[in-house]
């Protein structure tokens, strides 16, 4: 078997609560990401899902060391990174953020913007800095000949193309879509993930996706991955996973999202807000807001086991959740 | 219908606005045209700055010559007055025009100075101190405090006092270092709310050094603050130049300077006043013409300044006679052909064009439409809130039989809030910061006299608990900033209930909001619908939320209402080719493996241009010649369910009247 692109093995990254009157003591500890594993392949797309606070950004920030983990491993092509390796590796790593309007700098040209990666590493083989940015600008179906203007000039969806171009203007190897389509109008969304996809075909690009929305994740993603409190709960091939989740938060989130289709009430509707990361409640976190909680469920807590093949989950009792659409077969 | 995302977008939105080489330049020269005052002082303080440089070139005698036999001679327009001397003399027969000239010089020449001084050094240590932070900032920051506990002008006397030689340079250093911690100040707190911004995050993604980050996101955005600063600073400097000459601190004698020329003239008021007010006049003309071109054109470089002050004007025309005619009587909202332009320098955005809908009482109507549809504009329109210059230019909002866009002012602030209630995308931004959330509750409870003393607290528990608010003592007390998202806006609606209005305006209550918070916030909205009746007005972009909620279903686009009917028909049977896109779009959840996502080509239109025909025509899949010429006639297909396409038209199909 190939060497993964990325492979994360016990990824944490902890914050320490600190109060006083200096902030200098550290009182309890937020476990924003706890033990986590998981991998990506070459060309692929991993989608990462959950409510705000999960851990979800924390842990593709980590993952592509944007921030330092405060503990496991991160590999890249089978190499563990360290500190010191981030000036070689930072061009393989791009990110694209959620806000088209904060994510651009407004008092720059675009072809600027496009051009700033290349000339720090350097211009693409065989390519002049203004052809790549032209190059870059068609890939994303936008006219070069507004390079010469500026953001504001532009519509969310186009600004959106702008910081897409900018991300691949160094031919990275993992682009981190942070909330990308979020701030979208639905109907622009899906221009900009068509585009996403092509640009993955085309340039064989591996995408860590990172959505509120399973709905917007699952179009572009080979295998998913759904958080919850700082731990990977459920992860699993897209199609199987939506189809037949095998856990009841997952349910939850693929009920969340408004459909044109589904007429039949929710299942597992969530209840309240998920707890503090700082305090979790024994057991399994998610038992408070499930109907599927039993005594088991609040006393020990589940590993993330391989229930199918292929499928991991993190629930005592992943097999007796609900199907989705029906009882696809596995 | 599947879209090419590599084809060129069709968008003309801003293109006009300047594609060329320097839109920024025409700007300002368009905005000098229109300040007035502003441009008068810098005209004012250019001529004193010319005249000052070229003093060498213009005087008509030298400075320094003294000619005692003709001392004390009065300005040319008094009794014994020569054109020689056109300001007169002084006690040495110095020529006092030629001293004001180059008193002009070191005045200007030492203020100038000393802000790029005190610029320069404040830059420095400001992005020092903002950038890397830690121990360099907190050393460099209490310096500054330290100095500015200090009053800066007995610092520079003190320094002066002792310096046995005061050339032009001394004077620039001593007053530059004595400023430069307000530059530092700015520049700090600029650098570090920028460097935070996606966008310097994502330079350092790209693998940015802090120095390029600094030097090409961090300082094009530092630069436009400091121009105002530098400009009060140079008129204070002005001042501070005259005084120290005047104490006899200033340039060593026998170089004039405005403050030594003043102190000459002073021993001699009785005799000749002209000495002493002549150079007290230069410095108050020209700290004045600084104050006014500073303040006239700071807000320049803050774009969102030059709105103008919010004024809402109610309409003065009659009401068109076709909008009271109709008979629906048990609507508690009905908008009648509603017309709503802003005006601008580039051109009037027709924002929402001649559109009419009905809300029945405890019914949810949902707009639909993308960025740019006119939604929210007429959403803000039904509260008259919309932003100067915004304006209803024809058309009428019956809300309970009375037009709101007629209704004076002050009835507008009864309506607003019992009548009419409204939740904004943000809640964040809606609630007040400094105050815990039960104040905020108990001011508005006051407000509405809903309840009194001890009933307030339990009316404010009630109303968090009405919107499933599990703990909400804990809410209570809190700040909002201590809340989540869709804990804030279940407070805002909260907030916006507890007057009881008839109707509630929800413009994209839960975009902001993670998808299930929303599902939790919809199941909300429809008890308060059920338990009050309240009827809702929900704006959206996304359609298949609006099918949760809504019973009628209104779809938008450029401004105008192309479909609209009872949500079942809308969804099973969408007519319009742009509502079928809409729809398209959504269908993610079952769009899996290769199949692509339908997508809507191309941008909203220019809504500063009224084009004949149809204005989905550009980007519709479906699209005849005649849409391109002829606007659509509205067309109802079936009870309620209308649609404005060229698509529809048949013998069988009732066209509207207008």
């Amino acid at each position: 078997m190939s060497v993964p692109l990325l492979q994360v093995e016990h990824l944490s990254k902890h914050y320490p609560i600190r109060s006083g009157l200096l902030g200098r003591r550290a009182t309890g500890t937020v476990r924003a990401l706890d033990d986590v594993w998981v991998t990506l392949e070459q060309g692929e797309t991993l989608g990462v899902v959950g409510e705000s606070g999960c851990g979800k950004s924390t842990l593709a920030r980590t993952m592509l060391w944007l921030d330092e983990p405060t503990g496991g491993s991160v590999r890249f092509r089978g190499e563990t990174i360290g500190k010191n390796d981030l000036a070689t590796l930072r061009k393989e790593f791009q990110i694209v953020f959620q806000d088209p309007y904060t994510s651009l700098p407004p008092r720059m040209r675009v072809r600027d913007i496009v051009a700033d990666p290349l000339e720090i590493h350097g211009p693409v083989d065989g390519e002049t800095i203004p052809q790549t940015v032209e190059r870059l600008l068609r890939e994303v179906g936008l006219d070069p000949a507004r390079a010469g203007q500026y953001p504001f000039q532009f519509s969310g969806g186009q600004r959106q193309r702008i910081g897409i171009a900018r991300a691949l203007a160094v031919n990275p190897a993992v682009v981190c879509l942070d909330e990308s389509v979020s701030a979208l109008d639905v109907s622009v969304q899906a221009q900009v993930l068509n585009l996403l996809r092509d640009l993955q075909q085309r340039h064989g690009l591996a995408y860590l996706f990172i959505s509120h929305d399973l709905s917007v994740v699952r179009y572009l993603s080979d295998r998913i991955a759904v958080m919850y409190l700082g731990r990977i709960v459920e992860e699993g091939p897209a199609d199987a996973l939506a189809r037949r989740p095998l856990h009841p938060y997952t349910v939850a989130l693929l009920e969340a999202a408004p459909s044109l289709k589904r007429s039949e009430p929710a299942r597992i509707a969530l209840k309240g807000e998920p707890p503090s990361p700082s305090n979790p409640p024994a057991g399994c976190a998610f038992h408070p807001r499930c109907p599927m909680a039993a005594d088991l469920c609040r006393s020990q807590r589940p590993e993330l086991a391989e229930w199918l093949p292929g499928r991991r989950s993190a629930c005592h009792f992943a097999l007796d959740v609900p199907a989705i659409l029906g009882k696809a077969p596995v | 219908m599947i879209a090419d995302p590599t084809l060129p977008e069709t968008t003309t939105v801003a293109s006009s606005a300047g594609a060329g080489a320097q839109p920024s330049l025409r700007r300002l020269m368009g905005e000098i045209r229109q300040r007035k005052v502003a441009t008068a002082g810098l005209l004012v303080f250019l001529a004193i700055l010319l005249i000052a440089l070229l003093a060498p070139l213009l005087a008509p005698h030298e400075p320094l010559k003294q000619n005692l036999g003709d001392n004390f001679l009065p300005p040319a327009w008094k009794d014994g007055g020569d054109w020689t001397y056109p300001f007169g003399t002084d006690p040495l027969g110095r020529d006092i025009l030629t001293r004001l000239m180059y008193g002009a010089r070191s005045s200007l020449i030492i203020s100038i100075g000393a802000v790029f001084v005190g610029l320069a050094i404040g830059l420095v240590t400001g992005l020092v101190a903002g950038f890397y932070g830690g121990f360099l900032d907190t050393t460099l920051m209490r310096l500054g405090d330290i100095q500015l506990a200090f009053p800066f002008v007995l610092f520079a006397i003190a320094i002066l006092a002792v310096s046995p030689n005061r050339t032009v340079w001394h004077l620039m250093a001593v007053l530059g270092i004595s400023s430069w911690v307000i530059y530092a100040r700015v520049v700090r707190s600029r650098v570090l709310s920028e460097r935070n911004k996606d966008y310097a995050r994502a330079a350092q993604a790209v693998g940015a050094s802090r120095w390029r980050v600094l030097r090409r996101y961090v300082l094009p955005n530092v630069w436009q603050a400091m121009v105002p600063i530098a400009l009060l600073n140079l008129a204070y400097f002005v001042v501070v130049e005259s005084l120290l000459s005047f104490i006899a601190l200033g340039l060593s004698p026998p170089n004039p300077s405005w403050g030594s020329i003043r102190a000459d003239g002073r021993q001699y008021m009785m005799v000749d006043p002209w000495m002493a007010l002549l150079p007290g006049f230069a410095i108050v003309i020209t700290v004045l013409a600084i104050g006014l071109a500073a303040d006239g054109f700071a807000d320049i470089l803050d774009p969102k300044l030059t709105q103008g002050a919010f004024q809402r004007q109610p309409l003065t025309s009659s009401m068109p006679d076709s909008t009271i005619a109709e008979e629906s009587e048990n609507d508690l909202l009905q908008v009648r052909n509603v017309c709503i332009d802003y005006p601008a320098k580039s051109g009037t955005v027709h924002a929402v064009r001649d559109v009419s809908l009905d809300v029945a009482p405890a019914e949810v109507v949902g707009i639909v439409g993308e960025s740019g549809s006119g939604k929210s504009t007429l959403g803000l329109a039904i509260m008259q809130l919309l932003d100067a210059p915004g304006r209803v230019t024809d058309g009428a909002l019956l809300f309970e039989g009375a037009d709101l866009a007629r209704a004076s002012n002050k009835r507008m602030n009864q309506i607003r809030g019992r009548g009419i209630g409204m939740i904004f995308q943000d809640p964040g931004n809606s609630l007040n910061p400094v105050l815990t959330v039960g104040y905020q509750l108990a001011e508005v409870i006051r407000a509405n006299r809903a309840a009194s003393g001890d009933g307030i607290r339990t009316l404010a528990r009630q109303s968090l608990a009405a919107m499933n608010i599990a703990d909400p003592d804990r809410v209570l007390r809190a700040y909002p900033f201590q809340l989540s998202g869709g804990m804030q806006q279940r407070v805002m609606i909260a907030l916006a209930m507890i007057a009881k209005p008839r109707l509630l305006i929800l413009d994209e209550p839960t975009s902001a909001l993670d998808v299930t918070t929303q599902a939790q916030l919809l199941a909300e909205l429809e008890s308060l619908r059920a338990e009050h009746r309240t009827s809702m007005l929900f704006i959206s972009h996304d359609i298949a939320l609006l099918a949760q909620i809504a019973s009628r279903i209104v779809v938008m686009y450029a401004g105008q209402v192309i479909e609209s009917g009872p949500r079942d028909t809308v969804v099973a049977n969408p007519l319009h080719p742009y509502t079928r896109a809409l729809i398209g779009a959504v269908e993610r959840v079952d769009a899996a493996g290769e199949e692509r996502l339908e997508a809507i080509a191309g941008d909203p239109p220019d809504l500063r241009i009224v084009q004949p025909g149809c204005p989905f025509a550009p980007r519709c899949p479906l699209v005849m010649d005649r849409c391109w010429t002829v606007a659509p006639p509205r067309i109802a297909r079936e009870p309620g369910h209308e649609v404005a396409c060229h698509l529809y038209e048949s013998p069988g199909s009732k066209e509207i009247a207008a």
